[in-house]
């Protein structure tokens, strides 16, 4: 069974992902900050760490992506952003992962349907299962 | 309600040509397309309106060509797609369709540096108003700093240099600009071109931060030293506009654009995608590919727009062909680099010609111009080539790129027939691209392939 871990400050939200996540046979760990977060990818080793951007510091999310990559050299952790900051900031603009800057394989914007979410989750573990829409 | 047999939301280059492409092979069919924005910038263009072109104004693409081939324009934002009852809702009411193309381009990336919310940090957004304002405020500035050293933050950092009395400073994270397009000796000879006109060029640099007091002052690298800034530009790549497919639940794919098929059809058979919003494959491998360019979303739009009653197009994937020009040097690639190639893993031979476009070299225009081929070594099929020289560059690289589309080997090139003339191309005995083939079928024999 894969572990996801769930780095965000928002207590609802966050049981949210947990229903939607268990409900698909994943086992969800939680963490409120960043800080807490870095702490549970070192000692809960998740298969897949989701992100918030917005938690108490601004770009609290950001900062614990590049973390993860440069300081515990989890170059193959597979990180997913998943926020509402192009939501409620409305700039013409995008963040979208990044080799240097924003270490992540995919950046998702919230609100997100469960099953999306759990899409993503299952091609990044690479255990996506798709009947052909024509038989060959 | 307003009904249209086609539908397509978007009406840059892919909404545009999808539409055209529609009307011509769907004649009987009502094409209307929903656009947003009042003016529609052209996307290569953009740069150019800080020097040469002088204006956003003169860089729109026009609607006669809408009224020309009989597609009816929605001045409106979609805001959602009932996919059962196959309706568009807009903010001026809504559309029925049998088929709709889905063309919501991109938005321009923002890299999450501390201060990239400071006044006076741009990235570019294909929005008039936006770039009237960036313009003035580029004219306004003594210091500008262009982050991100590809085609765009080149092409932009030397027309911003043209109107003059500024320090305009390019930031590259890699050792080279152009890095991810055109192998290293290409790289640093454009290098030496952008700088003879007077613009710094930082490599190997990274920003740390953007910093000042509301207004952006300068630019902090990582080794410590600073930038002085009074505008920063960001052209470090685009996101695809993915909310509309997204709410209709269409499926995205990891590289967070619109999935696809070849036909570029959607996870819903009524719906298709393409340019920057749909995902690309590679045309090397199969893999997903970033590229996004103008050029690709037309060829995409093309097979779109084919397909929308039957299919009659596939996309074997993206090639990735493009050029530059920095004055009167123009740069232009098709296909992987040699050390693209080599990274992936393909046994490569790699050729470079060099010699007069036209002869004798003592014709009027005559440009010393180079050009590198990369095949793959036991097939001898052409996978990529480079050539750098005046204007002309543009169209020979389109000529290799139809040898790379078409899987094209060595032996097929060296014996390609080209037209020659003195004032018009290189010599028939000396011809750039038939002599490259040549030297790599020699170097295979060599080397025993």
């Amino acid at each position: 069974m894969a572990k996801i871990l769930v780095i965000d400050d928002d207590p609802d939200f966050v049981l949210a992902v947990r229903m939607a996540l268990e409900a698909h046979g994943f086992e969800v760990e939680e963490a409120a900050t960043a800080e807490e977060g870095i702490e549970k990818v070192l000692s809960v080793q998740p298969d897949l760490v989701i992100l918030d951007v917005m938690m108490p510091t601004g770009y609290e999310g950001f900062e614990a992506a590049r973390a993860i990559r440069e300081e515990h050299g989890l170059k193959d952790l597979p990180l997913v952003i998943l926020t509402s900051l192009h939501g409620k900031r409305q700039v013409p603009y995008r963040f979208a992962p990044d080799e240097t800057y924003l270490p992540v394989d995919v950046f998702l914007d919230k609100p997100i349907e469960p099953g999306a979410l759990v899409d993503t989750i299952n091609e990044l573990l690479g255990e996506r299962r798709e009947e052909p829409k024509y038989p060959l | 309600m307003k009904q249209g047999d086609i539908v397509v939301i978007g009406g840059s280059a892919a909404g545009l040509t999808a539409a055209i492409t529609a009307r011509r092979h769907y004649p009987d069919r009502k094409v209307l397309v929903v656009r947003k924005e009042e003016q529609v910038p052209i996307p290569c263009g953009i740069p150019y309106i800080f020097g040469t072109v002088g204006s956003p104004q003169k860089n729109l693409i026009g609607d006669a060509v809408l009224e020309k081939n009989g597609i009816e324009l929605l001045l409106a934002e979609a805001t959602d797609i009932d996919r059962e009852q196959k309706v568009v809702y807009t903010t001026d009411g809504e559309v029925g369709y049998e088929r709709l193309v889905l063309a919501t381009g991109s938005r321009p990336v923002m890299l999450p540096i501390p201060g990239c919310d400071l006044e006076g940090v741009y990235s570019i957004v294909k929005d008039v108003e936006y770039l009237s304002e960036l313009q003035q405020q580029v004219e306004a500035a003594k210091n500008v700093v262009v982050i991100g050293g590809g085609f765009i933050g080149v092409e932009f950092a030397d027309e911003i240099n043209k109107i003059g009395g500024k320090q305009v400073t390019i930031v590259e994270i890699a050792p080279h600009c152009l890095s991810l397009a055109y192998d290293e000796e290409f790289c640093a000879e454009m290098e030496k071109v952008v700088a003879s006109r007077g613009i710094h060029i930082r490599t190997s640099a990274r920003v740390e931060r953007i910093a000042g007091d509301g207004k952006v002052e300068r630019v902090v690298l990582s080794d410590g030293t600073e930038v002085e800034a009074d505008v920063v530009i960001l052209g470090v790549g685009v996101a695809a506009n993915v909310d509309l497919a997204k709410k209709a639940g269409l499926r995205i794919g990891l590289t967070g654009s619109i999935a696809v098929d070849r036909t570029m059809q959607t996870s819903d058979e009524a719906i298709f995608a393409c340019g920057d919003c749909a995902e690309k494959i590679s045309f090397f491998g199969g893999q997903p590919s970033s590229l996004k360019l103008a050029s690709i979303a037309t060829f995409e739009a093309r097979i779109a727009g084919a397909n929308l009653f039957g299919i009659r197009r596939e996309n074997v994937g993206t090639v990735g062909v493009w050029s530059t020009s920095v004055g009167e040097v123009a740069l232009a690639t098709a296909g992987l680099t040699e050390a693209m190639a080599r990274e992936r893993g393909y046994d490569v031979v790699a050729t470079t010609i060099q010699g007069p476009n036209r002869h004798p070299g003592a014709m009027p225009g005559a440009t010393n111009t180079r050009a590198k081929l990369v095949f793959e070594r036991h097939s001898g099929v052409i996978l990529g080539g480079q050539v750098m020289g005046d204007a002309t560059a543009g169209e020979i690289i389109n000529a290799i790129s139809a040898c790379v589309q078409n899987r094209m080997t060595a032996e097929d090139i060296a014996t390609f027939q080209v037209g020659t003339h003195p004032a018009l191309t290189a010599s028939p005995i000396a011809y750039h691209m038939v002599n490259a083939a040549e030297m790599a079928i020699q170097q295979m024999h060599e080397q025993g392939a």
